[in-house]
């Protein structure tokens, strides 16, 4: 296993500590490492790192440097803001608080290579010097010579640095239309299921045996793998599910071998997690409280999206369903829904080519104002007064995101509203105001 | 500290080498950088201008002139020469004393810009931009007597150009004040200025005085560089024809003609066997100068380019024909390239590859390209007609 990091450069007990603390990496680390060479050396100016979320890219780069003791700055792309954050950040690791308060007030590419510069004849590199960029697809929204800059740092400052970048996202879709130094790519695939039950199966509780806890993880991907596969996601559910799967344990009902039973007991419990915890319906926190009390039935709380019951004013409500309905009909089927004396027109008569799709499906449409006031005079049955305070709770409607405004914001006149608010919570206001929407709806005809 | 440091161009160490033989020699009076005492045909042109200003020094009064004509056709190096002898001639007091001030809009970070450098060359001051104008307004409005005329010469005038255009109507308004005693020459490419981009209350100061000045015909080419040449015997006869017609024929530019003599030169001394017998600059040297300078790069360019490239460009253009537009996205052009990549029995090739030559295209502007974070749905056009291109990948 650790064969494939032998590296003349370092030394045999460290290399040994990082294939350690690398599990199913070590190919990729061994490459990186052959790229870097012997501290000394030259590196290659830029490598670019790509691979899915939690395919151990920033791990990987910082046990490679904090074992082997590389002089680093590791600079998170979501953190500097600016980019004097990322040159401040940079000249800080490098040179110490003296260097990085060098910089003027507001610090151009220019000013961050020159001080680099000037620091460097003072302290100059005897071991390459990295820059660990991670979420660097935030580099494009920056300057637009900061990623070329970055790219040929080394020929720019005359110093043995090389910028690692490490990215989601593919380096096609980086690329700046003016060409640029192309960095060296390397991929960090995916953990297969065997990877994935090697490296959670390392932080195994330490009064359990080995087996069981494999068997445990086992069980965990027999569930969890054809939705996620994300590490950091399995260890999580990993650890929060774990006493749940010990407890026939501790009350006597099974030993560690029954491993059918075991799974029996915590297979649905796993499914129920799938649809709560995964989902964040329910914290781990309200999970772990769950699991506690044993009598309440997991899932028994009400999740987040549980929550969606809004207490509205009487007349707001029907707003509301007159938008819904002014959204999601045809402008031409209103005469059929909403006037007492109409000729019965079937469906099929009135659909057109385009029509075919569902409404619902195509997602809501604009409507105009006068439309929405007449169908909520229609839908209402008393006699409601167009007073300052209808017109008030249209747009408190618009701030509380039910509507949307389409048109331009400073519309007076005839402005157009969107309803944004799905099937079951219209249907649950209606049902509050003993109306039936789903009578009139066109696709439901 | 470096923050602080003005930049400048290296000066010279060593002294200019003098020239050794015939063409380092024909060479030096050819660069643009020499200009000659007289300039031949732009006799004319002198003449008035000479007479526009000298009229206005001796009456004491003021005025404006407009100067068009595109780039080397020797609009500056007329005025300058004019006003050189206008120095000279009131050195030995013939016409009363004046100033001379020149600007040149290029040279200015903001349009503003110009009243402090005005201001600086007439009194020394210095000033803010609003300062400046205050007092070289009130310098131009309050009678002094005894105060000479001043000739100020505004070079690139359209990049003084301001949303309000106050820099430009002061300007032109200062010469029709009655204690002004100035005289404005402005110089610009375009023959219409005035009317494009000045509003009525600027271009009517500006006035009627204009002059134009026509590019060279070959002839007058011709004859620039043999003055330039004075009897260096450098250039066979049929050669500098030939130089004056092409220029002649394209443009007029004399600055591009001289370039293209002193670029034979240099033809010619390479291409000699024995480095210190050359003979005179032939027909063939001045093709090959011509050739460097107005062939186009895009069809080298795409003759050098490699294969996955040239592939590319060949499915850029099947994918327009097939559109019937000028414009496709990334993929719709990729499954032409994979399609030529099967007939030209190449392996396939992969979607980064693929984007790899399509940017690279785009960053050495064969192609247009939209910026690449849109991916797939990226929009190329070409950049290239595409007969060149075509010539371009035939002629192999």
């Amino acid at each position: 296993m650790t064969a494939l990091l032998q590296h003349p450069g370092y030394e045999e007990q460290r290399l040994q500590r990082v294939a350690e603390q690398l599990p199913c990496r070590e190919l990729q680390a061994g490459t990186l490492l052959a790229l870097m060479g012997e501290p000394q050396q030259y590196s290659y100016p830029s490598i670019f790192i790509y691979g899915h979320r939690a395919s151990g890219k920033s791990h990987v780069m910082d046990v490679l440097m904090s074992e082997l003791e590389l002089p680093n700055a590791t600079v998170s792309c979501v953190e500097c803001v600016s980019v004097p954050l990322l040159f401040e950040q940079v000249l800080l690791s490098f040179f110490g608080c003296d260097a990085a308060s060098l910089l003027p007030r507001s610090p151009s590419l220019s000013d961050f290579v020159r001080i680099y510069k000037q620091q460097c004849s003072q302290s100059p590199a005897k071991e390459t010097r990295y820059i660990v960029m991670e979420k660097s697809e935030l580099l494009r929204d920056t300057d637009a010579n900061l990623l070329p800059a970055l790219l040929r740092l080394q020929e720019l400052v005359e110093d043995n640095v090389t910028v690692i970048l490490l990215s989601e996202i593919v380096w096609d879709v980086f690329r700046p239309n003016t060409g640029c130094f192309e960095p060296l790519l390397l991929n960090f695939p995916d953990y297969s299921k065997g990877e994935l039950l090697q490296i959670l199966s390392q932080d195994r509780h330490p009064s359990y045996s080995a087996e069981f806890y494999l068997s445990y993880i086992n069980i965990l991907l027999g569930v969890f793998y054809s939705v996620c596969r994300d590490l950091r996601e399995l260890r999580h559910l990993a650890a929060l599910n774990f006493s749940k799967f010990c407890e026939p344990l501790t009350e006597g009902k099974a030993k560690e071998t029954d491993t059918h039973k075991l799974w029996k007991n915590i297979e649905p419990h796993l499914k129920k997690a799938m649809q709560t915890v995964y989902l964040r319906e329910v914290s781990s926190l309200q999970w772990e409280q769950m699991q506690q009390m044993e009598e309440r039935e997991s899932g028994a709380v009400r999740g987040l999206s549980a929550h969606t019951h809004v207490e509205l004013p009487y007349y707001s409500k029907f707003l509301l369903i007159a938008a819904y309905l002014a959204s999601y009909n045809p402008a031409r089927t209103d005469r059929r829904f909403f006037l007492k004396h109409h000729g019965k027109i079937r469906k099929t008569n009135f659909l057109k080519k385009n029509e075919k799709m569902s409404n619902h499906l195509l997602g809501p449409k604009p409507f105009p104002l006068d439309r929405l006031l007449a169908i909520f005079y229609s839908v209402v049955d008393s006699r409601v007064a167009p007073t300052a305070s209808i017109f008030s709770q249209i747009s408190s409607l618009v701030t509380l995101q039910l509507l949307t405004l389409v048109s331009h914001d400073d519309q007076l006149d005839a402005p157009k509203y969107k309803c944004a608010v799905s099937m079951d919570f219209i249907s649950a206001i209606s049902r509050t105001v003993n109306f039936d929407i789903v009578k009139y709806l066109y696709d439901f005809l | 500290t470096p923050r602080h440091a003005t930049p400048s161009i290296p000066s010279r160490t060593l002294a200019a080498r003098q020239p050794t033989n015939v063409l380092e020699e024909a060479r030096t009076r050819l660069h643009v950088s020499s200009v000659p005492e007289s300039l031949p045909c732009r006799e004319q042109e002198f003449q008035d201008i000479y007479s526009f200003v000298e009229s206005k020094i001796i009456d004491g009064t003021g005025g404006c002139m407009y100067i068009s004509g595109v780039p080397g056709t020797g609009k500056t190096a007329t005025v300058h020469e004019v006003m050189r002898c206008l120095q000279h001639v009131a050195d030995v007091d013939e016409i009363p004393p004046f100033n001379f001030v020149e600007i040149n809009g290029m040279k200015m970070t903001d349009p503003h810009q110009a009243y402090v450098q005005i201001l600086q060359k007439l009194t020394g001051q210095k000033a803010t931009a609003d300062h400046a104008a205050v007092l070289l307004e009130k310098r131009f409005s309050s009678p002094a007597p005894r105060q000479e005329t001043t000739v100020l010469l505004v070079d690139e005038l359209d990049l003084l150009w301001t949303r309000k255009q106050n820099v430009m109507y002061n300007l032109f308004d200062w010469p029709t004040r009655r204690h002004a005693r100035l005289v404005v020459l402005t110089i610009a490419n375009t023959m219409d200025l005035p009317e494009r981009i000045m509003i009525n209350r600027v271009a009517s100061r500006l006035g009627l005085t204009r002059m134009s000045f026509q590019p060279y015909g070959f002839k007058q080419l011709q004859q620039i560089i043999t003055s330039r040449l004075n009897k260096v015997k450098a250039f066979e006869e049929d050669a500098l024809q030939l130089v004056s017609r092409k220029v002649a024929a394209l443009s007029g530019d004399a600055r591009r003609c001289l370039d293209i003599c002193r670029r034979a030169t240099e033809i010619c001394e390479h291409s000699a066997p024995d480095p210190s017998a050359t003979g005179l600059v032939g027909m063939s040297h001045v093709m090959e100068a011509l050739d460097e300078m107005f062939s186009s790069p895009y069809i080298t360019a795409i003759k050098c380019a490699s294969v996955q490239e040239q592939l590319f460009l060949r499915a850029v253009i099947a994918e327009f024909r097939r559109l019937g537009l000028e414009e496709a996205t990334f993929q719709q052009v990729f499954v032409q390239h994979q399609a030529l990549c099967r007939v030209e029995g190449l392996g396939p090739v992969g979607v980064s590859e693929g984007r790899a030559a399509c940017q690279r295209l785009g960053a050495c502007r064969l192609l247009l390209l939209e910026p690449s974070r849109l991916g797939l749905l990226q929009r190329v056009r070409l950049n290239v007609s595409q007969d060149d291109v075509l010539y371009a990948l035939k002629a192999d």
